[in-house]
């Protein structure tokens, strides 16, 4: 017996989902961007405090409003905190909220979207004529007016976010149970004798998560912007925390005066992670989704 | 005819959605922590001052029947007195209304202006790099947070440059404003001949509207040439081409059938752009019913954010409606289809 030596197709037998991700990127330039912009956000938020060279709330009183320089790289704030070591840290808080705010509203929209659209009828109907109805307040006064009744604290944040945002999932979940639901998959699943459950976490929710899970990076990036726009109003989040929303809201009133690095910093950071994580997301929806047309 | 059972069938669906919107924002200041008799009474009060309180904002009946006299005072436009302004809520919100409905007009207006030509371009030369810049423009366009664009804006058009005003209200704190006609500050001057008010009203609108423009293209370019993409595939514009009809010609084919598609998206993202006209008017303190419910949900006044959402909620449920209407009008076969 000879045997044959295939070099060439091993790496791609031993990592088919790195040859995929690969060939992703190699598609997709945008996705690849963004994929760094959050790879590299999330590096500096693991590891902020070997990169920082002060302590995020450590004020240095003779330093207030120092422009950028050699000691404070991106200048100080009003209290005299290093505004560099504070934008690192926002990172942070950037993914302490969008994370789990996601993740909430997988849990609650994907088991809903699942069975509101197996089971149809009335409950469904009435579901949707609601979401229908929520749309008619702009979100973020939506998510403000909550947060500020349901008290501001980070974990409201987080769980207003997560319950606005799940409307989203149940939809696109709902979609695609409705397109499999009386295919010839689910019908012999059902002939089979298999009870609902089985039918729905088995047959179902593999074919309806991707929708789901290309959606999301986007979402991810609503719940960072969503987020820093209640610091930033004031509501949740508050001084001195590092959180970029905060940041900008200290800064406002320095613009028209001249100490511009105060608000300038924070605010690109929260631009460039928003914009990396919404590149992400074009480039998910390409790869979980092939129908879906350029 | 057909209009006016289309309008009549809306009409009637409209009704159900509005006392679920009256039911929500009543629930809105009931769900949390927050508690408006705490907060009127004070930390030093007594228990009887409490239950005083309580009696007289009605809070010791039933849920139910609060609901019940809650729906009554707004349908007759009782909406509660401000804290903050010791006014009729109503009275606030309509006096700020067309404060913010001018800024959300020609922001909105410049946006669509820019965004749908933009959009209807870009379609027709797909991957080429004016569709890369403006697939650049939309993504930046959606990352930008508002109040942000707008502090960069002030910094940059009013410290550095020196060419906008300070970003304090909506005219000039010297210049007597006009009499009150239709409520916008440069419309009035200019129906008045005031030319000195018009010019400052005019260069304090520039820099807010620029930003609701800047937040509002994004969107309208990304749907816009997906909307016109589809158009250009179909079956009128292969057509056209078979026949060998001249670019502008099949140009003026796609944008007629992106008309309606284009027009209703527009009209849905409005509701979404008052949030973001509400936190142009907080940066640039413009005054208006934006601010005045930024600030009450801020601070807690009850009523005028019940009033102030309700508003909101209304006003989005009046543009859909005259956007079917108007897409009825244009395009009499969508109303079979609904």
């Amino acid at each position: 017996m000879t045997t044959i030596d295939l070099p060439a197709g091993r790496s791609e037998r031993r990592w088919p989902t790195l040859n995929r991700l690969v060939g992703v990127g190699r598609r997709s330039p945008t996705a690849t961007v963004g994929f760094v912009i959050v790879v590299t956000f999330a590096l500096m938020a693991i590891f902020a405090q070997y990169i920082t060279p002060h302590d995020p709330v450590e004020a240095y009183p003779r330093n207030i409003l120092n422009p950028p320089d050699a000691q404070f790289w991106l200048g100080t704030d009003g209290n005299g905190m290093d505004i560099f070591s504070r934008v690192i840290y926002g990172a942070r808080y950037a993914f302490a909220i969008a994370v789990p705010a996601v993740l909430l509203s997988i849990v609650i929209g994907v088991p809903i979207g699942l069975w509101t659209g197996y089971r149809g009828g009335l409950f469904d109907e009435g579901l949707m004529r609601f979401f229908d109805a929520l749309r008619v307040f702009p979100s973020i006064i939506l998510a403000l007016a909550v947060v500020a009744a349901a008290g501001p604290s980070v974990i409201n944040v987080v769980i207003v976010i997560g319950l606005l945002d799940s409307p989203i999932f149940v939809r696109v979940v709902r979609a695609e149970v409705l397109a499999l639901r009386s295919s010839t998959m689910v019908e012999a699943a059902r002939a089979a004798g298999n009870p609902t459950w089985r039918i729905l976490l088995v047959h179902l929710l593999p074919n309806a998560i991707q929708g789901a899970m290309a959606q999301t990076a986007v979402r991810a990036a609503w719940a960072v912007r969503i987020s820093a726009t209640l610091a930033f109003l004031g509501v949740g989040i508050q001084v001195p925390t590092p959180e970029w929303g905060v940041m900008i809201r200290q800064g406002a009133e320095y613009m028209v005066t001249g100490q511009w690095w105060v608000a300038i910093f924070p605010g690109i950071a929260l631009v460039v992670m928003v914009l990396g994580l919404n590149m992400l997301g074009d480039g998910l929806q390409d790869l979980l989704n092939p129908r879906r047309k350029g | 005819m057909k209009v006016r059972r289309f309008l009549l069938r809306r009409l009637i669906f409209i009704v159900p959605l509005l006392i679920g919107i009256v039911f929500f924002t009543f629930m809105l200041v009931r769900i949390g922590g927050q508690d408006p008799v705490e907060m009127l009474a004070g930390p030093t009060a007594t228990q009887a001052h409490i239950d005083l309180i309580e009696r007289e904002l009605g809070l010791d009946q039933p849920l139910l029947s609060q609901f019940l006299i809650y729906i009554g005072n707004v349908f007759t436009g009782n909406l509660g007195d401000s804290w903050i302004s010791s006014q009729p809520v109503l009275d606030d919100i309509l006096r700020r209304a067309p404060i913010t409905l001018e800024l959300l007009f020609w922001g909105v207006g410049l946006g669509a202006l820019i965004g749908i030509p933009v959009g209807l371009r870009v379609a027709g030369r797909p991957d080429s790099w004016f569709d890369q810049c403006a697939r650049v423009v939309s993504l930046f366009g959606f990352s930008i947070p508002t109040y942000w664009l707008g502090l960069v804006m002030l910094f940059v058009f009013f410290y550095l440059l020196g060419w906008a005003p300070p970003g304090i209200g909506r005219i000039g704190l010297v210049v007597i404003p006009p009499e009150t006609i239709t409520g916008s500050y440069l419309i009035d001057s200019l129906l008045t001949g005031d030319w000195e008010a018009a010019h400052s009203a005019f260069s304090h609108l520039v820099l807010p509207v620029m930003c609701i423009a800047i937040i509002s293209a994004a969107p309208i370019i990304k749907h816009t040439r997906a909307i016109a993409l589809e158009v250009y595939r179909g079956d009128a514009v292969r057509f056209a081409r078979a026949s060998g009809l001249p670019r502008w010609v099949v140009r003026r084919i796609v944008m007629r059938n992106s008309t309606v598609p284009v027009m209703t998206f527009v009209g849905t993202e409005i509701t979404g752009l008052v949030g973001t006209t509400s936190l142009i008017e907080f940066v640039f303190a413009w005054g208006g019913l934006g601010q005045y419910g930024l600030n009450a949900i801020i601070s807690g006044d009850f009523a005028a954010v019940q009033g102030y959402v309700l508003f909101l909620a209304l006003f989005s449920v009046i543009v859909f409606l005259i956007i079917d209407l108007t897409v009825v009008i244009i395009e009499p076969r969508s109303s079979e289809a609904t």
